[in-house]
């Protein structure tokens, strides 16, 4: 299973685009953001507990575009529900089919929809001292947070299965789309956090965790970008995915990658260690993680462009 | 015609060694169902039309291999012309893809999008291996080759078919078609015409195509995937997902690493 | 065709020559495919391009344009050759064995009887040894038998000289030739079909004949799946035919009286043919009278009387021909002043469209009867014209489409259907033959209230309708179908016409399609029931329609039985005597249908000709007795058999004659050999109204080969521009080998292919060339049908 067979095939591109594109990025980042909120609150010490509402946040807040995303990319965006509820006469219902991560996804999304905007209302009525309602804390607080992890890197890299689950040249020549785009997103989301640690004190203890984790999933994420282009050089679809005009994004995703491997920037943030942070590591930090983020929509770009 | 009965697969023999690339087909589909058609372009003189898309569900591809010499056999092996179409394949790619159900097995073992189900996900698209399926802008929906439902529950045949002026289009149960294939492929081998093969008539290309066809080249020269390529897209999944969840452990293992260890090992820790 | 659509599946090999039926009569086509696939038969297609008829087909021969009769000379000189000629159906059902008289010659190409000042040959100089019985000399074995003449006019056509003049290579001929030959015998029979790609030449009428004596010599005549089959037109162009669409017949084709014939004694004198052999039956000439008195009696009414010869002076006898190169010669000259056209766009049809459209500039005033505007009705939009300077009033009335009429269409295979009409007129449109009976009742009325010179013809016209303003298409075809005045009731059948004025026939060939039981063009008994529509099982399916004559489904059947009446192949009968009930069976019978063969006076096969066989040797063509091959007027070579003759010395040069400036071109300015033609996708200039086709085939191009392509940098999709000596095209290339170079006369010759379909009229507008505007202003001597398909052009990359 390690090298896919030349499957040839003369699809017809489907024209998924730009709502596509950002669907993937925020999907990545929500889910990416959502699962490291869930491994900080599982296994993180309680001063993280600031930093995994911080990711709680940034997952919903990057969840939002994703049904809007969606929907218009439809045809018929007001069908958007025709993906849970098959409308056919006479098999009325609800429709789910395991074998199409179209249809797993859309159950996904919903299922993680509700889990990040429970967490979030939590983290927020928490943040305002709030008592109510807040979600339960010890055994099912765990429970919670342990699903809300398997959905959370779910949503971040089964698009990448969903664009391999079809006869596309490229996403369908290769298996670790699935694998990149979760690391990829989870890379992003590590990138993204580090840098708003610096806007909330409080969570700047976690910034290390973020900064370490980034570089674990970016190490991640390049092992798998060379699994990628082992696995398409039988199948000749090589110079498809790399040729021109695809080079381009490909030198934005890989000095994304560069960057956030090489520079030790989140380092110095953290180096401090009692809070105070020096201007010029804050500076670099936003920086590095810009290029990271631009990085990682270029990669998703450069996959969902260069096939079609 | 005898009788269309519903609980029978049906479906199209297309013998290209037949064809006259007259494109009585495209035009009969394109006034049955209403298209409207593409603005006109010039593509190469005969083949104008280009691919199968949401305005063409029939399309007459032409190759072209005609020798430049003072004379020759055509046989349907010189210049060829293949009508293509759905496949109705009796595994089908777009159906297994379609989150909403919109793609279904007809009465007739045909490959119909429903119009009113579908909601423009254009998965389907990208799955169909043959380039079959194309979202019509307007219609914001799907849409390719019916196999003429409307026409089968009235008891016609396919408009396509009734057009073919040389039987090029054969519609009928696929079981007589296959039958008829399989002689006139003799036929043909008969008369030495080595060329000729049946493509789609069983199991080994997506469990047999109800549209299945006798070529006159290998099957890629028309853009058809040959035995080995004729793969599902659910194919990938188990790798896909196989791929994510090791990545997903891989992931965890990586962000427990980075939760007890909290910060990298640096040079300049005094910072 | 002598046969029809359905029966061409009957033949062991068709030759295919001048025409592209998988493209221009796709529908018609099946019966050579089902020929193919379910008897095996092999097809050959002869052409100059590799199209989708060839593709299908089992052998392809690319041929210069204009050449077919070197090809098929040929053949008939391998025929004779190798002795493979059907020796018995000869002997029985062809003229080979009369003699011609001495004074028959052949040098140089040029034929005995040629009259340097007319520029035209006295066809009478071709004629038979009379004996004293006053009939034709027969002796086969004469010096000057039509065979021995034929065997010595065609040795000159070796497979060597077939290739000098066609560029077919001579192995690929001979492996043709003997396929060929075979078909000599009688268990084997071969179709010939053709169409416009044989008569759009200067040649036309010859290279069609060349065919016909190589179909009698193998005695593939009048048998199923034999034949010679043009493939008709327009849909209902053989029934325009029929009816005298051309300007030499009247309806049914009897000749137009000439100038000078007084009286139907000296007309039938003059256009009927003599009885050649006792037993000819000669039905045609000895009933000619019958048919014209009818006519005349169906026209003219009770004012054609006996007395009056039946008002055969109300006929007009025109001095000069009519054809359409002449009409608008007329009109470039100057000697025109309107004209009516109906169903018909000049500007885009005619030869040397330049020519066309400066004779349209001509006119005081236009009409133009059609569904849509044509190119015609905006002629003076052309981009190379001025409108200002257009004079010329142009009225478009607006006609029915054929599509909002009812009416009978004639096919190729004679077959009369009756059709509804499918849309309700639209708008003010009106029938064609509504326009056309209020424009002559008015005309009527005119002449009633003014007189004028010789208003009787106009006058005394019978117009048998409830409405004499919108005569119905059920009675007009009644009418054509004619009566008995004394009874009152049709006829029917042609051989109850009586020449004494007391039958009517509008055309002698339809009578008997409408009798008193009913229009039988409307007949629908087809393969629903094929054992009891069909009863002989060979598809005559004689209650479908109605076929002229007489329903008769092959013509000249009586020749596909010997001289006893056993068929030539008993698994395909045409006819066959059956003693035991004394009457032939089958199709119906083109013969007596109880002449027992064998009693020794009975007819001779070809009951319609005055030999009472087929004519190897005619002189009823105006530019020889024998097909010879006669350069295009536009040719890259000189003859190989004669140089100094290397044109038909007949064809009518109109420029020339006129005193306009020469419009011909050479081959040292225009290099290359074009031919013009059909696409599948456009029916000539009309479907450019028609959005599907014209998304399937949206602009001009011309067709250039591969080499030459490569030599001149051009590639598919670039514009050209082509040229002639006339006009010029400005179009994309499609750039193919499927048109390859020919080696002709040792000189590398290319051959361009022009499809016909554009113009500036339609949906896309900007697609305003004119194929025409390069092809020459010269047509056959006999049917002065335009030189289309041969002409010369030199191209260029833009
Ligand atoms: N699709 C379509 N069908 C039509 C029509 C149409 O416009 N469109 N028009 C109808 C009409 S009115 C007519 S008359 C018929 C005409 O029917 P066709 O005669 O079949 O039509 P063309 O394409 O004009 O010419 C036939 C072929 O003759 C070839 N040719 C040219 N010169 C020669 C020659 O010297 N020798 C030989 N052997 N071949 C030659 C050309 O390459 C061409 O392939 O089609 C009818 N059917
Ligand atoms: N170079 C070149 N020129 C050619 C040829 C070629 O091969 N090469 N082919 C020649 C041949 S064979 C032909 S037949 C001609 C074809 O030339 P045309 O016959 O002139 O062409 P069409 O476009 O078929 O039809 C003419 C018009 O008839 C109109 N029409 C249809 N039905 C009716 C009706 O019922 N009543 C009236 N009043 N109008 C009606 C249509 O709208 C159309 O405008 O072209 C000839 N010209
Ligand atoms: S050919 Fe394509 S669209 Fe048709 S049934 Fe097969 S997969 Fe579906
Ligand atoms: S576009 Fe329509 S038919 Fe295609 S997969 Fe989506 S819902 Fe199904
Ligand atoms: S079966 Fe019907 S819908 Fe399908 S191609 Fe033929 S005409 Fe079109
Ligand atoms: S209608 Fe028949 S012959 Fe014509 S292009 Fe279509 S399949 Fe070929
Ligand atoms: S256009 Fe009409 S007449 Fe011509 S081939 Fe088609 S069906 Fe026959
Ligand atoms: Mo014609």
């Amino acid at each position: 299973m390690m090298l896919l067979d030349d499957a040839q095939h003369f699809v017809r591109d489907p024209d998924w685009t730009w709502y596509i594109l950002f669907y993937f990025f925020f999907a990545g980042l929500s889910g990416g953001s959502y699962a490291i909120a869930c491994l900080l609150r599982l296994f993180g010490k309680s001063e993280d507990e600031p930093a995994a509402r911080l990711a709680t946040y940034v997952a919903f807040v990057a969840l939002l575009p994703c049904p809007v995303l969606l929907t218009l990319d439809l045809g018929q965006p007001l069908r958007f529900w025709h993906m849970l509820v098959n409308t056919s006469p006479g098999a009325e219902g609800p429709i789910f089919k395991y074998w199409s991560p179209m249809s797993v996804g859309a159950w996904a999304l919903v299922i993680f929809g509700g889990f990040v905007t429970a967490s979030f209302f939590d983290a927020w009525t928490r943040d305002r001292d709030r008592r109510f309602p807040r979600l339960p804390r010890g055994f099912l607080g765990g429970l919670w947070s342990l699903l809300g992890l398997v959905f959370g890197l779910f949503i971040a890299g089964y698009t990448g299965v969903l664009l391999s689950v079809s006869n596309q040249p490229v996403w369908s020549d290769t298996w670790t789309l699935g694998g990149l785009f979760l690391a990829s997103g989870l890379s992003g989301s590590a990138a993204l956090l580090g840098w708003l640690v610096r806007f909330r004190k409080p969570a700047q203890a976690t910034a290390g965790v973020f900064s370490m984790s980034e570089r674990v999933f970016q190490l991640l994420e390049l092992v798998l970008i060379v699994a990628f282009v082992v696995t398409l050089i039988p199948t000749g679809a090589l110079s498809r995915t790399f040729g021109l005009p695809w080079t381009a994004l490909w030198l934005v995703a890989l000095v994304g990658l560069a960057r956030g491997l090489t520079t030790r920037t989140t380092a110095r943030v953290s180096a401090a260690g009692d809070g105070t942070v020096a201007v010029k590591a804050v500076h670099a930090a936003a920086t590095a993680s810009l290029i990271v983020l631009i990085g990682i929509l270029a990669l998703r770009a450069a996959i969902i462009f260069s096939a079609q | 015609m005898a009788e269309i009965t519903p609980g029978k697969a049906y479906g199209f023999f297309t013998d290209t060694s037949v064809c006259i690339g007259c494109k009585a087909c495209e035009v009969a589909c394109k006034s049955w169902n209403m298209l409207d058609g593409n603005p006109p372009v010039f593509g190469d003189g005969y083949d104008n039309t280009g691919s199968l898309d949401a305005q063409n569900w029939r399309h007459v591809q032409f190759l072209d291999n005609v020798a430049d010499q003072a004379a020759g056999p055509g046989q349907g092996k010189a210049w060829l012309m293949m009508s293509d179409v759905c496949k109705h394949c009796t595994h089908a790619s777009c159906l297994e893809v379609c989150p909403t159900g919109a793609i279904i097995r007809t009465e007739f073992d045909t490959v119909f999008i429903q119009p009113d189900v579908c909601n423009g996900c254009r998965d389907c698209i990208s799955a169909c291996p043959y380039g079959v399926i194309e979202m019509d802008k307007q219609k914001g929906v799907a849409q390719k080759c019916t196999l003429c439902y409307d026409r089968l529950q009235g008891g016609l045949e396919p408009a396509c078919a009734k057009a073919c002026p040389t039987q090029s289009i054969q519609f009928g149960p696929v079981i007589e078609l296959r039958e008829r294939a399989q002689k006139r492929l003799e036929v043909l081998h008969g008369q030495g015409v080595a060329e000729a093969q049946l493509y789609g008539h069983d199991e080994k290309v997506y469990g047999g195509l109800n549209a299945f066809f006798l070529l006159m080249d290998e099957p890629e020269k028309y853009n058809l995937p040959n035995e080995k390529n004729a793969v599902l897209p659910s194919r990938n999944n188990a790798r896909g997902y196989l791929t994510l969840l090791a990545t997903a452990v891989m992931a965890v293992l990586g962000g427990l690493i980075a939760i007890r260890r909290r910060r990298e090992k640096t040079d300049d820790a005094a910072g | 065709m002598t046969n029809h659509w359905r029966d061409i599946r009957h033949a062991d090999l068709m030759l295919i020559n001048g025409a592209n039926p998988a493209e221009a009569h796709p529908v018609g086509f099946q019966w050579m495919m089902r020929a193919k696939i379910e008897r095996g038969g092999k097809m050959i297609h002869t052409d100059p391009r590799f199209t989708r008829t060839s593709a299908v087909s089992d052998k392809h021969l690319r041929i210069r344009t204009g050449t077919d009769v070197a090809y098929f000379g040929g053949l008939i000189n391998y025929v004779l050759q190798n002795n493979l000629e059907h020796k018995e159906y000869v002997r029985f059902a062809t003229n080979a064995s009369f003699v011609i008289k001495e004074s028959y010659n052949f040098t140089d190409g040029m034929f005995n009887g040629f009259d340097e000042a007319k520029k035209v040959y006295d066809t009478t100089a071709w004629a038979y040894e009379i004996g004293p019985d006053g009939f034709a000399v027969q002796d086969i074995d004469h010096p000057r038998s039509v065979l021995n003449l034929m065997r010595a006019h065609y040795s000159r056509y070796t497979p060597e000289m077939v290739e000098r003049i066609t560029g077919i290579q001579r192995a690929d001929f001979l492996e043709v030739a003997k396929l060929v030959g075979e078909m000599g015998r009688p268990d084997k029979v071969m179709t010939i079909i053709y169409a416009v790609g044989l008569t759009h030449h200067t040649t036309g009428v010859q290279l069609i004949r060349s065919g016909a004596l190589l179909q009698l010599l193998l005695g593939n005549m009048g048998r199923p799946g034999g034949g010679m089959n043009a493939e008709r037109g327009h849909a209902n162009i053989q029934g325009n035919t029929d009816h005298a669409i051309s300007w030499d017949i009247l309806p049914g084709y009897l000749r137009i009286p000439a100038p000078g014939q007084k009286n139907i004694d000296d007309y039938i004198a003059r256009s009927a043919a003599k009885k050649l052999h006792a037993n000819s039956l000669n039905f045609f000439g000895a009933n000619y009278r019958k048919f014209l008195v009818s006519l005349l009696k169906s026209w003219y009414g009770d004012a054609a009387t006996a007395a009056n010869d039946f008002a055969f002076a109300h006929l007009p006898k025109p001095a000069s021909d009519a054809s359409w190169l002449s009409i608008f010669d007329a009109a470039l000259r100057g000697k025109m002043e309107g004209l009516m056209l109906s169903g018909m766009t000049a500007t885009s049809i005619g030869p040397d469209s330049n020519q066309v459209l400066q004779a349209l500039s001509n006119l005081k005033w236009l009409c133009v009867m059609d569904a849509y505007s044509t190119t015609s009705s905006e002629f003076w939009r052309e981009p190379s014209i001025d409108p200002s300077k257009v004079q010329t009033e142009v009225i478009l009335l607006p006609a029915t489409h054929w599509i909002e009429k009812d009416g009978s269409f004639t096919n190729s295979g004679r077959w009369a259907q009756w059709k509804e009409a499918v849309l309700p007129p639209e708008g003010e449109a009106r029938h064609d033959h509504w326009i056309l009976a209020e424009v002559f009742d008015r005309v009527r009325a005119l002449y009633k209230e003014q007189g004028g010179k010789y208003p009787e013809p106009v006058l005394q016209l019978v117009m048998p309708y409830k409405d004499v303003r919108r005569p119905e298409l059920d009675e007009i075809a009644k009418e054509i179908n004619g009566k008995d005045l004394i009874t009152g009731q049709r006829l029917t059948g042609f051989a109850l016409l009586k020449d004494d004025g007391t039958t009517t026939a509008g055309d002698w060939i339809y009578t008997g399609h409408y009798p008193e039981s009913g229009n039988l063009t409307k007949r629908r008994d087809g393969i629903q029931d094929p054992a009891k529509n069909d009863p002989t099982g060979m598809g005559y399916y004689p209650n479908w329609a109605w076929s002229w004559p007489a329903n008769r489904r092959v013509l000249y059947n009586r020749a596909s039985a010997d001289s006893l009446g056993r068929p030539w192949d008993p698994k395909r009968v045409g006819i066959q005597w059956d003693a035991v009930t004394g009457r032939w069976t089958g199709d119906v019978p083109d013969y007596p249908a109880t002449a027992d063969p064998a009693k020794p006076d009975s007819p001779l096969p070809f009951i319609m000709t005055g030999e009472g066989t087929g004519r190897l040797f005619s002189n009823g063509v105006a530019d020889g007795p024998f097909p010879e091959h006669y350069e295009p007027i536009e040719s890259p070579i000189d003859n190989p058999l004669h140089p100094k003759v290397s044109a038909t010395p007949v064809a009518f040069k109109y420029d020339e004659r006129a005193g306009r400036p020469n419009r011909f071109g050479t081959s040292a300015d225009y290099p290359y050999v074009a031919t013009s033609y059909r696409l599948t996708e456009h029916e000539h200039y009309v479907t450019q109204h028609v959005d599907q086709l014209v998304a399937l085939q949206p602009e001009a191009f011309v067709e250039v080969p591969a080499e030459l392509a490569k030599e001149k940098g051009i590639a598919t999709g670039d514009r050209v521009r082509v040229s002639s000596k006339r006009g010029k095209l400005e179009v994309r290339a499609v750039v193919t080998a499927r048109l390859g170079p020919l080696t002709i006369d040792g000189k590398k010759v290319y051959q361009i292919g022009i499809p016909i379909h554009w113009g500036f009229v339609g949906i896309n507008t900007s697609q305003h060339w004119l194929a025409n505007a390069l092809t020459p202003f010269v047509g056959d001597a006999s049917s002065r049908t335009p030189e289309f398909k041969a002409f010369l052009v030199n191209i260029e990359k833009m």
